[in-house]
């Protein structure tokens, strides 16, 4: 009987009960979708950190990473490869040449990082995002991929001639004639601007330096990478590994982690903020309608219904509509995520800072089960506790004064 | 099973300078299945009485014992159980529950009760059959006409089987012929069912026809006598 009770006043006065629940419904729709918007967005920053800079794991020589000096290899290497290919974990990993130099057209002048790369590996999806002109080969003398900025800036087009000037392994000033084999653009802005890419024997045949300065790795799992790390240096005697300096994503870049943290964080501060300010709203509506009736209630106390009764009662009232409206709103949270899962949200008009910040223009938005839970519990239990002031406030009457009350 | 007071006193603003003494050292015994009309201009206390007997109100001072219950003396919750147990309410609004039907108000206190939902049903339907509205059992209040209303309420008073009825003024707001029904309807389960009824009025039409009238002026009371006109309902209905 109080259930139909609750149901049956909580359409007493349709609009109102209409109007809290668009209220709820679009509030929770919104929360939904921003919480789907932030973890896209911190998702892709990682992940994009991870395709273009960080991979899973990286391998130096110990010395590297202070001082990038061109003579500081990975030592061990064909070691070290033998045991990366035979490891499941890995699912690929790629040598690479890195030298800091300068390229330079007939128009001006860059300071870049020189990537000598094995084109077959598939460690960083650049190959996907070439824009003009191909993939480097074995085709060709001197093939070099720039990134479209950089075209920009220095006036080139595929099959362009630029010259790389850096130090050789003798510390002297070398260079050579490279021809633009294709233009690329990734997400981040920075990699753009910074990084060009040569095959790894051009390079070392102009460097005079045999052997990568890094090994990246990406793993099939990426939860696995610090684990990895303890792996791959226990399968390599002490003298070896006292060598390498091995680090993951999280440690090569720590704010990465930070961003991961605070992603989550940041939702549950935002589904808070909703959920208090949901609160102060249907506590008022629920005022409202408990007030009016007053002497309703004083009615149902003298008739000799309990304040467990009539506290029960105003809780269940405010408790089916939290229900109702978190329901409702949920599963428009649900569509409104899985439209531009589908979709994309297009946030090209912003495709600058974006890609400042290493994340792409179109993002898909995620919201994981857990987060769903977590929404429908908050907000469900908020609006059920909702009641317990205006309940605390009606039983503070006797069944004479809340009969006496005019409305 | 009987009601009495021993110098029950109700005072408002009792520590202001003007206290209003609503109901003033009352003494007063009312035996089990009588029909009292407590009669009196506005303000002399009527309802206050009613209240208190009723345990919605508890007095400044004195006992009411209901049924053997000090209801001055009860703590809330006692209060609670004592009145869905043993006192049923009519009001001067009717005060049914406008989002329920007739037969739901009716069974509502039953069901507060703890009684099954069969057993509910039955006895508000067979209540509502004695008050006639048995055809109108879906409608919600506010589809019914005040007298019909106020016929619901009796059925709700005695739906739980209380042994005293508080009326309020219950004919205050219905015409004659709703008023004369209602009397005839009242009459009749105080007598089938032995019910005590305690009505407040100053409507002329229900005194004539209580079994004894209790008369209030300014919480004091005046008069307390048998009415020789009173006549069993089987007896008037012949």
């Amino acid at each position: 009987m109080l259930i139909k009770l609750a149901w049956r006043n909580i359409w007493r006065n349709p609009l109102r009960t209409l109007i809290l629940l668009g209220v709820m419904i679009f509030g929770l729709m919104s929360v939904i979708a921003m919480m789907g918007l932030m973890n896209s967005f911190y998702s892709n920053m990682i992940n994009n950190a991870i395709k273009w800079q960080t991979s899973h794991l990286k391998i130096h020589d110990s010395r590297y990473p202070d001082d990038p000096d061109i003579h500081f290899t990975v030592s061990h290497l064909s070691q070290l490869k033998a045991e990366l290919d035979q490891q499941s974990l890995v699912h690929a990993w790629s040598g690479r040449h890195l030298v800091n130099g300068m390229i330079a057209s007939a128009r001006s002048v860059r300071g870049v990082t020189i990537n000598g790369i094995d084109p077959l590996t598939k460690v960083t999806p650049l190959k996907a995002r070439i824009t003009e002109g191909e993939w480097l080969n074995d085709l060709g003398r001197n093939p070099i991929l720039v990134s479209q900025k950089t075209s920009e800036r220095l006036n080139l087009r595929v099959g362009s001639k630029v010259v790389l000037t850096f130090n050789d392994d003798k510390g002297a000033l070398t260079g050579g004639a490279f021809r633009v084999k294709g233009l690329f653009k990734t997400p981040s802005s920075t990699m753009d601007d910074n990084h060009v890419y040569v095959r790894k024997g051009d390079l070392s045949k102009l460097s005079g330096i045999k052997g990568v300065h890094e090994v990246a790795i990406l793993l099939n799992n990426p939860e696995e990478a610090p684990r990895f790390v303890n792996t791959l240096a226990q399968s390599f005697a002490p003298d070896i590994r006292e060598q390498w300096l091995i680090r993951d994503w999280q440690t090569l870049n720590p704010v990465l982690k930070t961003m991961a943290d605070s992603a989550e964080v940041f939702n549950r501060v935002f589904l808070l903020i909703f959920v208090v300010a949901m609160m102060f709203g249907i506590v008022n509506i629920v005022l409202m309608s408990v007030f009016e009736r007053t002497r309703e209630f004083g009615v149902l106390m003298a008739v000799g219904m309990s304040k467990r009764h009539i506290r029960f009662l105003i809780m269940l009232e405010s408790g089916l509509m939290g229900v109702g409206g978190t329901t409702l709103g949920l599963i428009g949270g649900i569509l409104l995520v899985s439209y531009f899962q589908s979709t994309g949200m297009d946030l090209s008009q912003f495709g600058d800072g974006l890609n400042g910040l290493g994340i792409d223009s179109v993002l898909y938005p995620s919201v994981s089960f857990q987060e769903y839970a977590m929404a429908f519990i908050a907000v469900s239990l908020a609006t059920l506790l909702s009641g317990l002031y205006p309940a605390h406030q009606i039983l503070k009457y006797n069944p004479v004064d809340a009969m006496s009350e005019k409305h | 099973m009987s009601i009495q007071t021993i110098q029950l006193c109700k005072t408002y603003n009792a520590n202001s300078d003007f206290p209003v003494h609503a109901v003033d050292h009352l003494d007063l015994t009312i035996q089990q299945g009588e029909f009292v009309a407590v009669m009196g201009p506005s303000g002399s206390g009527k309802t206050t009485l009613l209240n208190m007997l009723g345990g919605i109100d508890t007095p400044t001072s004195g006992d009411a014992i209901v049924d053997g219950y000090n209801v001055s003396k009860m703590t809330e919750k006692g209060k609670i159980a004592f009145r869905r147990d043993n006192i049923g309410f009519i009001f001067q609004d009717y005060s049914l529950l406008p989002v329920l039907t007739a037969l739901e108000n009716v069974e509502f206190v039953m069901q507060l009760q703890g009684h099954s939902e069969a057993e509910c049903r039955a006895r508000a339907l067979a209540l509502l059959k004695k008050v006639g509205l048995d055809k109108h059992q879906n409608k919600r209040p506010a589809m019914l006409s005040g007298g019909q209303q106020q016929r619901v309420a009796v059925a709700r008073a005695l739906a739980p089987r209380p042994k005293f009825v508080m009326a309020d003024e219950p004919t205050a707001n219905l015409d004659a012929n709703s008023t004369a029904e209602l009397l005839d309807i009242m009459q009749q389960l105080n007598e089938q069912e032995g019910t005590t009824f305690i009505f407040s009025t100053h409507d002329q039409r229900v005194i004539t026809r209580a079994q004894r009238i209790i008369v209030f002026e300014d919480g004091r009371l005046t008069k307390d006598r048998q009415n020789p006109d009173y006549k069993r309902h089987t007896m008037s209905a012949s």
